[in-house]
């Protein structure tokens, strides 16, 4: 059995969800949805077109912090505004899968990015949404994804609704002109899903070694559990040694699973290497 | 002979009233106009409506500075090195006024204001709440050959935009080869476009390339050199991000000493905050990792 560490379980379960049909968007810094993406590419899904930035059909790239967009643009096949891009995949239909990662979501599917507490006097202001209203509101499917899975993140009901997809059966949203696909939260400890209006989330599959009961006491909003669940795949030995040797050598998918202090160690270490490693490039680069 | 448009990068201030609304070009970590900021900052321009999409570190000093009335924006983030300290605080106090409109539909309001239109349609947002806070932007309407309901969004048109761009001429013919977030369309929505460029070059070398010119000189009203302009985002294809200049940032802010950081942009001239924040070895590191960043090769 292939020895992996969770992140790369819900990365891999990600990248099942892009395939050659499509397009996928890179947008706010959200590694684990990065490295799934690359994934995808090196793999099943070659065909995909990535857009990072706006750097239409960029390649694969190697995750790291200063010089992604750098290199998603030097091999790029197009280079657009952002209004172009969001005409054409967001508004025009083309988007196939994004992920998104807010600081809650609940039983409806609404999540936050804008505040906790109230919107005209929050107690945290957070970033803001960017483009995730739309994003979820127009492409086929839906990833929205947590480091931690609790009752802090997975709540009863949001601060405030940045976005939520609307409606959710197949059949009202192509009336509306829109594409039609579910909504899945994928979760240390299991894949939730939601395609229907009048029925809570369910669970679609549990993470191995992982219990019903233990995702439900963690939910703060209604699941339902069928009788049978299905075990989410695990990792193949390909896969993570794609992600740990090529995609992301650094390590940059732990981001999301670390506490404050922790981030700040690990962005403070990969700094430190890459402008090491940069410094020495410049001079093979200058010989 | 064509106009010449070039003006230093210390009379911004005449060309940036008090007051104004000023749209700031870039986007997540990329290419804002940092230097144009960093001159309002020394100037104290002050009581601005600043109309930024995916906006950083550009809004946070501005409102660091005290110089924003009002604040038009979809996001405002450090990304990876944490929330935007002065964003975070001046909405928590109630000290900023926002309008927050979701990102595609910000494209959509400019590219309205580009062509001279009150609004553009576009399809629903979903249960989005961002239409109820913010009601001056959003408006449903009904298609007139259809029937179906949309949502009109209203054309944001800033009296002044500030557009960072890799290389333009005299007559501002302005050359980007990166990530240019909506520049092209805030450029053609503003009354006024002001354009900061890596470095000027003769009319011939734009031509020479001319599907770069994302961003034509009859638009443009002055251009202003600033190499580096847009540190520590980054100018792809010349330099990365300059992360750790970031995280000394959010460290500084963090530890109560945004005021200290302010202070000293505000004292320095641009060459000044060149060679204090850019040494050579810093230099060399970031535009190796905008050179050398790896590519996956699919084979």
């Amino acid at each position: 059995m292939t020895e992996y560490r969770i992140e790369e379980l819900m990365v891999c379960r990600i990248a099942s969800e892009v395939d050659d049909s499509g397009v996928t968007v890179l947008g706010s810094f959200t590694p684990l949805a990065y490295a799934s993406y690359m994934l995808a590419k090196l793999t099943h899904a070659r065909d995909a077109y990535l857009v990072g930035f706006n750097a239409i059909g960029m390649p694969p790239v190697e995750l790291n912090l200063t010089g992604t967009e750098a290199a998603a643009y030097r091999g790029a096949l197009a280079r657009w505004s952002f209004l172009t891009t969001t005409q054409t995949v967001h508004l025009g239909k083309r988007g196939l899968v994004e992920c998104v990662s807010p600081a809650q979501i609940d039983g409806t599917g609404a999540f936050n990015l804008a505040c906790i507490g109230d919107y005209a006097h929050p107690k945290v202001r957070m970033p803001g949404g960017a483009g995730s209203p739309e994003v979820v509101q127009h492409y086929e499917r839906i990833l929205v994804y947590f480091g931690r899975h609790d009752r802090r993140t997975l709540v009863e009901q949001v601060s405030f609704r940045t976005g939520q997809r609307a409606p959710l059966s197949a059949e009202e949203r192509r009336r509306r002109g829109l594409l039609a696909g579910p909504v899945r939260i994928i979760t240390p400890l299991a894949v939730l899903i939601k395609d229907d209006d009048e029925r809570p989330f369910r669970i679609e599959s549990l993470n191995p070694g992982v219990a019903a009961e233990q995702v439900v006491e963690n939910t703060g909003f209604e699941l339902e559990v069928p009788a049978d669940i299905p075990t989410t795949a695990e990792p193949t030995a390909d896969q993570v040694a794609l992600l740990r040797e090529r995609i992301d050598p650094h390590g940059t998918t732990r981001f999301d699973f670390l506490d404050a202090q922790e981030r700040k160690q690990m962005l403070r270490d990969l700094l430190q290497d890459e402008w090491d490693r940069a410094l020495a490039a410049s001079r093979v680069a200058a010989r | 002979m064509a106009a010449n448009k070039v003006v230093p990068l210390a009379e911004l201030p005449s060309l940036v009233p008090p007051g104004a609304s000023v749209g700031l070009g870039g986007a997540w970590m990329a290419n804002h106009p940092m230097a144009a900021v960093r001159q309002l900052i020394r100037d104290r321009i002050g009581d601005l409506h600043v109309i930024g999409s995916l906006s950083s570190i550009d809004v946070d000093q501005l409102i660091a500075a005290g110089l924003v009335r009002e604040l038009t924006f979809s996001m405002v983030s450090l990304e990876a090195y944490g929330l935007a300290p002065h964003f975070r605080r001046a909405v928590q106090d109630g000290t900023l006024r926002i309008n927050e409109v979701s990102g595609v539909a910000m494209n959509v309001a400019l590219d309205a204001g580009a062509r001279n239109l009150p609004f553009l349609p576009m399809r629903d947002i979903g249960a989005s709440e961002l239409p109820e806070v913010t009601p001056g932007a959003y408006a449903e309407i009904e298609c007139p050959f259809t029937g179906e309901r949309l949502l009109g969004i209203r054309a944001l048109n800033p009296d002044v935009a500030l557009v960072h761009v890799l290389r333009a001429d005299a007559a501002g013919n302005a050359q980007v080869e990166g990530p240019m977030g909506c520049d092209p369309e805030l450029a053609r929505a503003a009354r006024r476009l002001v354009v900061t460029c890596e470095e000027l070059v003769d009319t011939e070398t734009i031509a020479a390339n001319p599907a770069s010119t994302h961003i034509p000189g009859f638009i443009v009203d002055a251009v202003i050199e600033a190499p580096f302009g847009a540190h520590p985002t980054t100018h792809v294809p010349r330099y990365g991000l300059d992360a750790w200049a970031v995280m000394a940032y959010a460290d500084a802010c963090g530890e109560g000493r945004g005021a200290e950081v302010l202070a000293e942009l505000a004292s320095e001239t641009e060459e000044g905050y060149r060679e204090r924040a850019l040494d050579e070895d810093r230099r060399v590191v970031l535009e190796t990792v905008a050179r050398e960043a790896p590519t996956l090769e699919t084979a």
